[in-house]
């Protein structure tokens, strides 16, 4: 009878061993299917996911299916508030950002982002690896690397030697901080610009549309005659960003020699120190006077 | 008698041992058997887990991808969020609440990357009066310090508790900026003053560990004065190279000066183009060029 029954456990034991043995080789393996699924994109399953995943995977403890679903609705919600009131305080949209983990063990974590979005109108996307180290006693070591920003090709020509500046040294605040200064520049000229064309319809224009660099200035009755402003928003490597307002003129050669007058020739320099005094709104203005003049009288 | 009593004793003991230890036996596998029953209760559970883990992660992956291309869409169109009316076939029971998970990793993930890239973090006060804005200082992709500003909302937009440095002009710049109406107008020079000094405290930092034979004579705390004894290889002499930051929002020198006995060493092609070296880059990597071109030890 003894015998018998330690018999039966030497079975059972075997039995366990091997369906234990096979349930690790699975886990094993489902365990490397989900690093590798996170090499694809990365989700994190913290607080409230964490019971949702629970909820999934059958464990129904503590609270029904509504309680789950309201719980991680109000955080949604609240997440929606907090991404609000960050997007208002960063000045940058975000509308695209996702995660991939290329490494991870329990001192470093490696992990790549791509985020895109737009500040204003300029439309950005951005690249780059995270790794963070664990140090002890003292809070983690956080790098970025392999920094890789795309712009729109229409902003490149001014920020280009920014861009491989911030890349080199992979200075990501810099880079917003930056886009966001060169986007209120941009956005004071297209204020600037609209501005002008409603007010002088007549003679102001703005042949490539309210954003581009170029307003003309150009009398009805003087169709060979054209003022150019050229204002662009210059990007030093350091990340400073200036307006650069220049005024050219189209005028023919003959009109030039029939009225050698300093105003015609002169009017670039003249324009300088215009700027200089009066500030760009009030100096394009005058220019505007000047041109549309004759009209009236 | 006496004899045949003691063997009686000795053969009554030994059969009490073994019957102990095969009731140790008995008792042993049962306990066996239910420690590997525990142990495989343990694994089958977190095989589900797993399990369900991956089956979300793949329900997630479909749903985000459908879900960001829809949010960047309604950025571009610029319309008011309507509630996703797709159609979810399979498993319409938990869609859903996998809906709401794709939307919350969405949520998660773009205030991820506010949080690295942005360089203002919002977090709420306890009292829920205000808000707390944290800048981040990073250098050449390290994160630095990160330097916290209570916000106080009413009446009026005003600066509460900090721990901005004394020696950062934190009041001027509240006093330059319109902040009541534009917050950034405060942050974003506050964040270029206290990232010029993470960043030049941090090439302090690395001078000193990178370049042994560079003498650091002195150093002030704003990290806006700096003065080094470099020795020459050939010669036994040295020369004294004084850094000087004087605008507080670069990480470059404003003014450099050197001192050494021979003066006509300093006129030589090497130290000239030494000189533009410790200018225009920082001043750990400037000494590392210099090494290697031979004028310094």
């Amino acid at each position: 009878m003894m015998e018998k029954m330690s018999e039966e456990n030497i079975e059972e034991v075997k039995v366990l061993e091997a369906q234990i043995e096979h349930l690790q080789a699975e886990v094993a393996a489902l365990q490397r299917q989900q690093q590798d699924n996170h090499k694809v994109i990365t989700f994190n399953f913290r607080g409230q996911m964490q019971h949702a995943v629970s909820y999934m995977c059958g464990q129904r403890q503590g609270g029904g299916k509504e309680e789950v679903l309201s719980k991680l609705k109000e955080e949604v919600e609240e997440l929606e508030e907090d991404l609000k009131q960050q997007t208002q305080m960063n000045g940058i949209s975000l509308t695209r950002c996702t995660t991939k983990t290329l490494q991870s063990s329990d001192r470093k974590q490696v992990q790549q982002f791509c985020v895109s979005g737009h500040c204003t109108e300029l439309v950005f996307q951005v690249e780059f690896q995270l790794s963070e180290v664990k140090q002890d006693g003292e809070a983690s070591e956080r790098t970025i690397s392999d920094l890789n920003v795309v712009m729109d090709a229409s902003d490149l020509q001014t920020f280009s030697g920014f861009l491989s500046g911030v890349e080199e040294s992979r200075d990501l605040l810099l880079f917003f901080r930056t886009l966001r200064a060169f986007a209120d520049r941009c956005d004071d000229r297209r204020r600037t610009f609209q501005h002008f064309q409603e007010k002088y319809p007549s003679v102001v224009s703005l042949p490539a549309g309210c954003r581009a660099e170029v307003m003309t200035l150009n009398h009805r009755e003087l169709p060979g005659c054209v003022l150019f402003v050229h204002w662009s928003v210059e990007v030093c490597r350091e990340g400073g960003v200036t307006p650069k307002i220049q005024l050219l003129t189209k005028i023919p050669e003959r009109a030039l020699q029939l009225f050698p007058s300093q105003a015609v020739g002169g009017a670039a320099e003249a324009f300088q120190s215009l700027l200089r005094i009066l500030g760009p709104e009030a100096a394009l203005e005058s220019v505007i006077m000047a041109v549309s003049l004759p009209q009236d009288t | 008698m006496e004899g045949s009593s003691t063997k009686g004793v000795l053969s009554h003991l030994s059969l009490l041992e073994v019957q102990t230890r095969s009731r140790k036996a008995r008792a042993q596998q049962p306990s066996r058997v239910k420690e590997l029953q525990k142990k495989a209760e343990a694994l089958l559970a977190q095989r589900d887990q797993l399990k369900a883990e991956i089956q979300t992660h793949k329900d997630l992956q479909k749903l985000r991808a459908s879900l960001d291309k829809q949010h960047e869409e309604e950025e571009e169109e610029e319309e008011e969020e309507e509630e996703e009316e797709e159609e979810m076939n399979e498993d319409s029971e938990n869609s859903q609440l996998l809906r709401l998970m794709a939307k919350q990793t969405q949520l998660k993930d773009l205030l991820h990357a506010h949080h690295i890239s942005g360089g203002y973090n919002v977090t709420k006060t306890s009292q829920g009066k205000g808000v707390c804005v944290s800048v981040v200082t990073a250098y050449e992709g390290v994160f630095l310090e990160t330097y916290n500003l209570e916000l106080d909302l009413k009446p009026r937009l005003r600066v509460g508790r900090h721990n901005v440095p004394p020696f950062i002009p934190l009041t001027r710049l509240v006093e330059q900026s319109g902040m009541q109406t534009d917050i950034r107008t405060l942050l974003d020079p506050l964040s270029q003053h206290l990232n010029a000094f993470a960043g030049r405290k941090q090439q302090l930092k690395l001078v000193k560990e990178l370049h042994k034979s560079v003498e650091v004579l002195e150093s002030n705390v704003l990290c806006s004065l700096l003065v080094l004894m470099f020795t020459l290889p050939a010669e036994k002499a040295v020369v004294l190279c004084s850094l000087d930051y004087t605008d507080h929002t670069r990480s470059l020198p404003t003014r450099l000066h050197f001192e050494c006995g021979e003066k006509e060493l300093l006129d030589s092609p090497a130290w000239k183009r030494s000189r533009s070296l410790l200018q225009e880059t920082p001043v750990h990597k400037a000494l590392t060029t210099m090494r290697e071109m031979g004028n310094i030890v």
